[in-house]
């Protein structure tokens, strides 16, 4: 919670929700997909929660030319067509519009950041905005170093009575010598306490839940350990397939895509040890110190552990779709990987010898993001085979998305003169329990930003570390990609056999979300 | 015994059973599970069966003239935010002969696109004449174990009487609506002695929900840098309400709140009371004063279409002499909307209009349900209002 609202004897109550300071958010990339989709409705959604307050303004900065009025309007349509529940009451929009402004502005021309910082002058004194500053880069990653750097030199990266926060969009770089250009680029400008590097994956209730869940219930955390944990599998499975942005994923590929932010992120919540309070670098802290210690991939253990695939032609959903070579901006004989399987282990007293697999891919069966803890079997077999033979060992299985829940499950004897046993699951889902529509990643973590809580931010450590620990992956999948046997799956299934073969071989087998 | 199943138009499935005694219920419900299992299974591709929710206990209390299917009603929408076991009782304490009837039924609500139905499960006691003072041993056992219990007691409490306090023995929380309170005044007086005779006692106040979304708002204000140093040097603060219509001589009980809130927060005390007459409430003045600095509190009752509304706050308004600051909140006539603006100096006004969503009482009990700790917040506004308000009449 920001200074002035522990300052003000009126918030006091805990009923009474949090709101942001005073601020204007200057999105770069206005015109761009991800503004309509996500950030103005965001926005939208949080004046409607009235999470914000009226000394709020809004500022579009791209470098199509646009009156003030053009962009209302734009952004009027994006919000009936993408925010859930649209438009709304007329009047709450139209309150909203008043504080929506729009500047031309060529990221590169450093001319035309004199005419913003004035703009941004006036907001303040017209809508009382008090000089704090959040821009949102929304714009092709190869210009944020250039964006920082101008906003540096045109003295916007400071603000003489307020704050400013920049927060960055995915990827942060394509690899770890480029993540660290970059950070070393956007430090020169901005401390590390100003930038808000994004995972979205983050903002999702589920994925914060993994905290309440591991350190305000007594139960889970005595057994979250080697001694009881036989291993854990995260799965993050997409149906979709390139979706048009061929060119970018030939460069991409799954590992730099979801892996190395998004699935390391929800590993390293998993992983980590509880830390001594809910401050944000606590609690990053101890993330990246969870990170530090996984056991770094050799050649040899990339060979061993890890999967690589890529989809061939198939059906999704009973729908034919083609394969990733046939998609458009892709090449015809593509080693780029839609699928990838990671063994993962932490040298660490917690987890020594528990192995962590993580897979994530694109066309495969089912959309699905979920965690599952499979425990060890109970040591004494008292029930005997052949009333065991239907029952698996004791499982825990967080849903991230869709459908966010938590099932464990467990042994029960089905009802009857003799003793049978059968898996049954106690299930909680948030749907349920809740009756609450659960808030979209970008409004809650746009909302954290404007509180200054960077708990669900990547920090620069984190970001580095996630590199560090797939370059040799990519480096070696891109020395011998040439034997790469793409494709390797079929669209519509759940990723290359290697994958299910390289857990059988452990006696384990991949769970079917 | 007798057996009904009903599906009404807004997909709710109703099964109840009549005519059981209290004892057999249990075995009811179960058997009621089953067969909406088995009834789910049979049905076509889309309707995924049901899934039975229970997250708290819900004992209502509802007098007589409630009738059932008002609460039914209500129960339907408690439902869909909050699948609970729900133990209604309806008594009639004046009745001749006694008698205690129970009905069992399962409340469904459909899941989203085809996913399950969310199902929880009610349990309606009639009582008459002198079983109702034995009607909590009746309840008790019925409770699901080891999940929060709410008792939402929808009748003025009766403080003294013995189900009341069994029940709130019950009950991790009591839920009450001073929205309905015939004399607004003395009936948060005795809520204010309630709570501090039963200090493990958490109460909620449904009209205390109604001015949540107020109390962020005039918050609000002083969350922003330039005007929090006006809060300390307001010279009026004005609140503005339509007459309740369950007591139109009386000061509206939010009113009361609202003003109950700031005086325990901002720490404002009586100075002297210019004019206080509850039978006179068109515009009651008392001079206040905090941290030595003397200010004018004015609650005026003002005409308006919203008489027979739960809301009945229409304007806030703090202010500073000479028009150096001025703050206001303000409901909109079609009471959708509120606006806020805030001036000071010279400055243009700074303003927003945000929707205000005006819940139904199902909608504001399931979020009462949300909360179990005590909400202190609300018990010192209530203390703060009394206090205010009843020093001069007994001075």
């Amino acid at each position: 919670m920001s200074a002035t609202t522990l300052d003000n004897p009126l918030r006091a109550g805990i009923r009474l929700e949090r709101t942001t300071e005073p601020c204007v958010v200057v999105i770069f990339g206005a015109t761009g997909d991800l503004t309509k989709r996500k950030l103005i409705p965001a926005l939208y959604r949080l004046v409607q929660e009235r999470l914000v307050p009226a000394e709020f303004a809004v500022v579009g900065a791209s470098r199509t030319e646009m009156s003030h009025e053009e962009f209302r309007a734009r952004m009027r349509d994006a919000v009936a067509q993408f925010a859930e529940g649209g438009i709304g009451d007329e009047q709450v929009w139209n309150s909203f519009a008043e504080k929506l402004h729009y500047a031309t502005l060529d990221i590169g021309t450093a001319e035309h950041y004199g005419p913003l910082a004035e703009l941004l002058t006036r907001i303040d004194a017209e809508r009382g905005t008090q000089g704090n500053r959040l821009f949102y880069l929304s714009t092709a990653p190869s210009l944020y170093s250039e964006a920082v750097a101008q906003l540096g030199r045109a003295g916007l990266a400071r603000s003489e009575r307020g704050w400013v926060r920049v927060i960055v969009e995915k990827p942060f770089g394509t690899d770890l010598e480029s993540a660290r250009q970059l950070n070393r680029e956007i430090h020169q400008h901005l401390d590390e306490r100003q930038i808000y590097r994004i995972d979205h994956y983050l903002g999702k209730e589920t994925v914060q839940n993994l905290l309440v869940f591991r350190f305000a219930n007594g139960i889970y955390e005595p057994l979250w350990n080697r001694q009881y944990i036989d291993h854990v599998q995260i799965t993050n499975a997409e149906t979709v397939g390139v979706e048009g942005r061929g060119g970018y994923y030939e460069k991409a590929g799954v590992v730099r895509d979801m892996l190395q932010n998004h699935v390391f992120q929800v590993l390293s919540l998993v992983a980590m040890e509880p830390p001594a309070s809910l401050d944000a670098e606590a609690v990053r802290d101890e993330k990246i110190k969870a990170m530090t210690a996984a056991r770094p991939f050799t050649p040899e253990r990339v060979r061993a552990d890890c999967v690589r695939g890529q989809y061939g032609a198939g059906a999704i959903n009973g729908q034919g779709v083609p394969g990733y070579r046939e998609e458009e901006g892709v090449a015809p004989d593509s080693a780029t990987e839609t699928f990838a399987m990671l063994t993962m282990y932490f040298d660490n007293w917690r987890w020594s010898g528990v192995p962590f697999y993580l897979r994530s891919g694109k066309r495969l069966a089912k959309r699905v993001t979920e965690i599952a803890i499979q425990f060890k079997s109970a040591p004494h077999q008292l029930f005997g085979q052949e009333m065991m033979e239907q029952v698996t060992p004791n499982q825990l299985v967080i849903r991230i998305q869709p459908d966010e829940g938590i099932t464990l499950r467990v042994a029960a004897k089905v009802p009857g003169q003799v003793t049978r046993i059968r898996d049954v699951n106690m299930d909680f889902r948030y749907g349920a329990s809740f009756g609450v529509k659960l808030a979209e990643a970008y409004e809650r973590l746009i909302f954290d930003c404007l509180l200054g809580d960077p708990t669900l931010y990547a920090r620069t450590d984190m970001t580095e570390r996630g590199w560090e620990l797939v370059m040799p992956i990519l480096e070696e999948w891109a020395a011998t990609k040439s034997d790469a046997p793409f494709p390797n799956y079929e669209a519509g299934t759940w990723g290359p056999r290697a994958s299910d073969d390289l857990l059988e071989k452990a006696g384990r087998h991949w769970r079917r979300p | 015994m007798e057996t009904r199943k009903q599906k009404d138009e807004t997909g709710v499935a109703v099964t109840e059973t009549r005519g059981v005694d209290v004892a057999r219920l249990e075995r009811e419900l179960s058997a009621m599970w089953r067969e909406n299992v088995e009834e789910s299974e049979g049905t076509a591709a889309g309707e995924a069966g049901v899934t039975r929710v229970c997250v708290a206990n819900l004992i209502v209390f509802a007098p007589p003239v409630e009738g059932r299917d008002g609460i039914d009603a209500l129960l339907e929408e408690v439902t869909a935010h909050t699948p609970c076991r729900a133990v209604v009782l309806l008594a009639d304490a004046d009745a001749d002969a006694a008698a205690l009837d129970a009905y069992v039924s399962t409340r469904c609500q459909p899941g989203p696109r085809g996913a399950k139905q969310i199902c929880g499960e009610q349990v309606t006691i009639e009582a008459a004449g002198r079983a109702v003072e034995n009607l909590a041993t009746a309840v008790e056992p019925l409770l699901v174990p080891d999940i929060p219990t709410f008792l939402w007691w929808k009748d003025i409490p009766h403080y003294e009487d013995k189900l009341f306090a069994r029940l709130v023995e019950l009950s991790d929380r009591v839920v009450i609506d001073s929205a309905s309170f015939d004399h607004p005044l003395p009936d948060l007086r005795r809520v204010a002695r309630l709570v501090g005779e039963h200090p493990r006692l958490a109460l909620s106040d449904l009209n205390w929900g109604r001015l949540t979304t107020w109390r962020n708002l005039l918050a609000g204000f002083w969350d922003v840098a330039d005007y929090r140093e006006h809060l300390d040097r307001l010279d009026t603060v004005e609140i503005e309400y339509t007459r309740p219509a369950a007591a139109p001589d009386q000061t509206a009980a939010q009113a009361l709140l609202l003003a109950g809130w700031l005086a325990s927060r901002l720490g404002w005390e009586l100075a002297a009371a210019e004019r206080y007459s509850p039978a006179n409430v068109e515009a009651e003045t008392f001079r206040l004063s905090a941290a030595g600095r003397e200010f004018t509190l004015s609650l005026r009752a003002v005409e308006g279409a919203g008489e027979e509304s739960s809301i009945t706050v229409r304007e806030v308004r703090f202010a500073r002499v000479g028009g150096e600051a001025e703050f206001h909140t303000r409901m909109s006539r079609d009471q959708t909307k509120l606006e806020t603006g805030a001036r000071v100096g010279g400055a243009q006004s700074v303003g927003r209009v945000v929707s205000y969503e005006a819940r139904t009482e199902g909608e504001r009990l399931s979020r009462e349900m949300a909360l179990l700790a005590r909400d202190r917040i609300y018990e010192e506004a209530v203390a703060a209002v009394v206090r205010i308000i009843e020093s001069p009449r007994g001075s």
